[in-house]
C-alpha cells in the first residue's frame, strides 16, 4: 500500500473513532516533522515539543480534513504555521552567530569540522532572516527544491516564492559575508 | 560566499532521528485529549431565540400602544398627577433618612 493511501486509511479510521489508527500517522510523519521542526530552531528538544504540538494539532483536527488537498500538504501546513507561531510567540532563538565562536580563525587541521561549523552558522542565519525569506528557503529546501509543493505549503504562487528565495538568498549571502563567513578552503587572510 | 555554496550548504542537512519514546509520548497525550469532555459550545440557539422572542415582544408592544390609543392617555393620567408632586416626594424621603440617621447617632457614639 503507497504511504498516501495508508494515510487516507489512518485518517477515516480516527475519525471513525479508532484512536490506535493515529499512531501509525505518528510513525511515518515524526522523522518528517521533527527534522523540519530542527530546521526552525535547531534544537532538539524543542524541535520534538514543536512537532508534537503538531500531531496534536491535527489529531483535533482531523474530522475537518476535507481530502481538497493531499494528507502531506495539509499536515505540513498545519506544521508551518504551527513553527511560525512558536517564533512569532517566544522570538527568534538565541543562537550564537558569532563566527570567532563557530569558526576556527586558524586553519584547522580538521577540515571537516570546520566546515561543519561554517554549515551550521549558515543554517542559523537563515534563522534571523525576515519571517518571510527565513520561510521561503526553509520549506524550499526541506522540500528538496520541489518549488510547487513548498508554494502549496506556504500558500503562494510560485512566481512569489521564486522572489522570496532569489532575495532572501541574496540577503543571506550578504548577511553571511558580514559575518567573515568565506567559502571552505579559503584562509581568512584572503577574503 | 557564492550562491553555490549557499545552495549546497542548504540542500545538505543532517537528519535528525526523534527520540525512540517520542511516538509513545505523542499517543500518551493524544488518549488524554481524546479522553476529556468536549469544551462547552456557545449557545448560539438559546442566543438566538432568546433575541428573537425579545424583538417579538417590543414590536407587540409598540403596536398595542399605539392600537390603545385615548386609553393610553386615561392610564398613565395618574402617573402624571404623581410627577407634580415628585419634588415634595423626594424632600420628604430626604428628611426621613436625616432624621432616622440624626436618632441613630446617640447609640453610635455612646455605645457600651
Amino acid at each position: 500500500m503507497r504511504e498516501e493511501d495508508q494515510d487516507a486509511a489512518d485518517v477515516a479510521r480516527v475519525v471513525a473513532g479508532d484512536l490506535s489508527a493515529f499512531e501509525g500517522i505518528v510513525r511515518r510523519w515524526q522523522r518528517r516533522l521533527v527534522n523540519m521542526a530542527w530546521r526552525f530552531c535547531r534544537d532538539r528538544a524543542t524541535a520534538e515539543d514543536m512537532a508534537q504540538e503538531v500531531f496534536l494539532k491535527t489529531f483535533r483536527s482531523l474530522a475537518s480534513f476535507r481530502r481538497e488537498s493531499a494528507f502531506s500538504t495539509w499536515l505540513i501546513s498545519i506544521a508551518v504555521n504551527t513553527y511560525r507561531s512558536r517564533l512569532r510567540a517566544e522570538g527568534k532563538p538565541l543562537l550564537s552567530l558569532d563566527p570567532i565562536r563557530l569558526f576556527a580563525v586558524e586553519p584547522d587541521p580538521l577540515h571537516g569540522i570546520e566546515e561543519r561549523q561554517r554549515a551550521e552558522a549558515v543554517r542559523r542565519a537563515v534563522l534571523n532572516l525576515p519571517e518571510r525569506y527565513r520561510d521561503a528557503i526553509l520549506m524550499y529546501y526541506f522540500e528538496e527544491k520541489d518549488l510547487g509543493e513548498a508554494a502549496r505549503v506556504l500558500g503562494v504562487v510560485e512566481g512569489t516564492l521564486k522572489a522570496r528565495l532569489y532575495r532572501g538568498r541574496e540577503l543571506l549571502r550578504r548577511r553571511c559575508a558580514n559575518m567573515g563567513l568565506r567559502p571552505a578552503g579559503v584562509p581568512m587572510e584572503e577574503t | 560566499m557564492t550562491p553555490d555554496d549557499l545552495d549546497r550548504i542548504l540542500s545538505s542537512e543532517d537528519l535528525l532521528e526523534p527520540s525512540s519514546d517520542f511516538t509513545m509520548d505523542v499517543m500518551a497525550r493524544v488518549r488524554l485529549q481524546a479522553a476529556e469532555p468536549s469544551p462547552l459550545r456557545f449557545p448560539w440557539f438559546r442566543v438566538v431565540t432568546g433575541l428573537a422572542a425579545s424583538c417579538v415582544m417590543a414590536a407587540a408592544g409598540a403596536v398595542l400602544l399605539l392600537r390603545s390609543g385615548p386609553a393610553l392617555t386615561a392610564t398613565v393620567a395618574p402617573l402624571a398627577q404623581l410627577a407634580a408632586v415628585t419634588p415634595e416626594l423626594g424632600y420628604a424621603t430626604a428628611a426621613l433618612l436625616v432624621s432616622l440617621a440624626l436618632a441613630s447617632l446617640p447609640r453610635l457614639l455612646f455605645r457600651p
